[in-house]
């Protein structure tokens, strides 16, 4: 008898547990936190970009290597593509201070999403939202110290949502590379093999 | 030593209780420290400023004083507010014999020749000023685009709308800030 009250009493408490769980902030947070996020109101976020930190790209001086930078926009923002549709709008540009005796090549975009947006639902945009990658291609010189260089500059971008669009704004970048000499330099300091030995 | 499981879970509770009221009054003096200052503005006098207009005129909002101004902050990169550009001009043609004069504050880094083209090119029939930070200071900080204020006749600010809204939201506004010198009079 006393066993059973003990259980019944147990059985209440968990069910006292959940129903305070799920009445609670979190239980209300964890429930509405997806919907909030997509339906926050213009101007109660600022926009932001960021940029996942970037591998060390090992580059052979006098060829060129490829460094991909991974960007990632704040939900529920935008951004203009490189090659926006609209004349006046603002791109999205890297722009690189390299080191002496590194020559960037090419900063190589990813196309936009063409997508329209409820301010102006007959026209499509070309947009970056979410991830979305930039390659930049740099070419060592030859004559280059072969160790490692930091290469800096900026994200020039400008965001929008639903509603709304805020001023341009720039994201400082930097990424490293590390220079080896080249295989070809390897090759011509082993001495060739003389096929005569010499006794 | 055994603990009551059911005042560890009220414990948890108080504390996340705390948390989540603690980030949402975060959440919310953030929010009215971007658009407090404007809505101080509500009621009061719309600050004056003197701004360049495209065609180097200086222009003074009180140069407006008497008639209902909607004044829209904008920029040439802005597309929502080239949504509402053609509405503005239909509402000018509309509203302007009761007394309503739009006035655009370009915000942009553009040259006054490329706002210039970009207005022509909109037909825009209100004068464009060329924008400066300190100005949208003084009406609290133009944090997004597009920003608009309605002041009525009175001078005063009868309202402010941040983000595009419908054209119908807008032309309430005007309405509002039409008759506010009515309302007024008859306090």
């Amino acid at each position: 008898m006393f066993e059973i009250g003990l259980k019944l009493m147990n059985a209440s408490r968990t069910l006292v547990c959940v129903g305070l769980f799920a009445l609670s902030p979190i239980g209300f947070s964890a429930i509405g936190i997806s919907a909030s996020a997509q339906d926050f109101p213009s101007g109660s976020r600022t926009p932001s970009v960021t940029m996942q930190p970037p591998e060390i790209v090992s580059i052979h001086r006098g060829h060129p290597g490829s460094v991909q930078l991974q960007f990632r926009i704040a939900s529920g923002f935008h951004i203009n593509s490189n090659q926006p549709k609209q004349e006046y709008l603002k791109k999205t540009e890297l722009k690189l201070d390299a080191p002496t005796d590194i020559a960037i090549e090419k900063v190589v975009y990813p196309d936009g999403e063409d997508r329209s947006f409820p301010f102006a639902p007959d026209e499509k945009l070309s947009v970056y939202s979410g991830d979305f990658p930039i390659e930049v291609v740099v070419r060592p010189l030859k004559t280059v110290v072969p160790t490692k260089y930091a290469i800096h500059g900026k994200l020039y971008y400008q965001a929008c949502d639903n509603a709304a669009c805020y001023p341009p704004k720039q994201f400082p970048v930097s990424f490293e590379i590390k220079v080896l000499k080249s295989a070809n330099e390897h090759k011509k300091r082993i001495p060739p093999q003389s096929p005569h030995t010499h006794g | 030593m055994k603990r009551d499981p059911v005042i560890l879970i009220v414990v948890a509770i108080v504390i996340s209780l705390m948390l989540v009221f603690g980030i949402q009054k975060a959440r919310h003096n953030n929010s009215s420290s971007s658009l407090g200052g404007t809505s101080k503005l509500q009621g009061q006098l719309a600050p004056d400023f003197s701004l360049a207009s495209l065609d180097g005129k200086t222009v003074k909002l009180s140069d407006f004083r008497g008639k209902a101004v909607l004044l829209n902050f904008w920029a040439t990169w802005c597309e929502p507010c080239k949504i509402e550009m053609p509405w503005f001009v239909d509402l000018q043609k509309k509203y302007g014999p009761q007394g309503l004069q739009v006035v655009g504050v370009a915000m942009d880094d553009a040259s006054p020749k490329e706002i210039g083209e970009f207005a022509q090119k909109m037909s825009v029939n209100y004068p464009v000023l060329v924008g400066k930070e300190s100005v949208g200071d003084q009406y609290g900080g133009i944090p997004y685009l597009p920003s608009t204020f309605y002041i009525g006749r009175d001078g005063k600010v009868v309202d402010r709308v941040f983000g595009l809204v419908s054209r119908s939201e807008i032309e309430n506004n005007i309405q509002k800030a039409l008759g506010q010198q009515g309302q007024v009079a008859q306090r």
